[in-house]
């Protein structure tokens, strides 16, 4: 019994120190990235990072994107396109980030993210577009 | 560059893990009352490993294929999909399981308490995996493979 116990608790901790380590990379990463820039456009658009090997990206990521309607969404295969997926910080897939006009990252989704989620971060970065032609 | 898609049936891949948190389970709560039931984490190994390298031998996935799959208990989940990566993290959880059973039969008594729990805490740390997978879509191994495959390591 002395050994499961012991077991349990390694165990344990051993999921704790994964789970805040991976709190930590998330926000090094989602900070990091968001002073990365790419191509300017009319409207924000979203950068959506992906890989041949990706199932979620498939089965949960595409149709949520699909969901948004009228979005431009730029397809980028991370492990073909490196360079873009490194200043980005992509460690895992999918991932996507909405994108102003001007080309700056405004928001960043490591894992799958929601359409509920990508359609009210896109309002966010129209109203910021919108805030900035009236200013 | 990649190898082509190919129709992967999730079910399968869904009994497995039910199948591995299952076994790990079984050995970790009943070697409590008979410790000789820790010798179902070898047994695992040595299925999750030879199951990576030949399918036919995945014993979990052939009884979803033969079993449970033609009586209708389990219905199919057929998704466009990339085997290898699945393959890659079942196998890592076999050496991890193998890992464990080394540390299971070397770390006598002598060695400590916390030496003898270093075997035990790494086969439930697969099944916590396995689970997370089952439960969660999120597939640690599948990660990995795409992070070596980014670096080159391997052909993702």
């Amino acid at each position: 019994m002395t050994v499961q116990l012991w077991a349990l608790a390694m165990a344990g901790t051993v999921v704790l120190a994964a789970a805040v380590l991976e709190t930590w990379r998330s926000a090094r990463a989602r900070r990091r990235a968001l002073l990365a820039t790419a191509a300017p456009a009319s409207q924000p658009y979203i950068l959506y990072f992906t890989g041949d090997g990706c199932t979620v990206c498939r089965t949960h990521q595409e149709p949520a994107l699909q969901r948004l309607g009228d979005v431009r969404i730029d397809k980028v295969d991370a492990v073909a396109d490196r360079t873009l997926a490194d200043r980005f910080q992509v460690y895992t897939l999918p991932t996507t980030v909405v994108m102003s006009a001007e080309g700056k990252a405004l928001h960043v989704n490591y894992g799958y993210a929601p359409a509920p989620k990508l359609q009210q971060q896109l309002a966010e970065a129209r109203g910021n577009l919108r805030a900035a032609a009236t200013a | 560059m990649y190898a082509p898609l190919q129709t992967v049936d999730h079910s399968a891949l869904k009994v497995n893990q039910t199948g591995i948190v299952a076994t790990v389970l079984v050995a970790f709560v009943g070697s409590i009352f008979f410790r000789p039931l820790w010798a179902l984490i070898p047994l695992l190994a040595i299925v999750l490993l030879a199951g990576t390298f030949n399918p036919r031998l995945a014993l979990f996935k052939q009884l979803y294929f033969k079993v449970l799959k033609p009586r209708g208990i389990v219905k199919p989940r057929p998704v466009l999909d990339r085997p290898e990566p699945h393959n890659f993290a079942q196998g890592l959880g076999g050496v991890f399981l193998a890992v464990s059973t080394v540390l299971l039969y070397a770390a006598t008594p002598t060695y400590g308490v916390v030496a003898a729990a270093t075997g035990p805490a790494l086969a439930l740390l697969v099944a916590v995996l396995a689970f997370v997978n089952l439960a969660f879509g999120y597939c640690l191994g599948c990660q990995i493979y795409f992070q070596l495959g980014k670096r080159g390591l391997i052909r993702a």
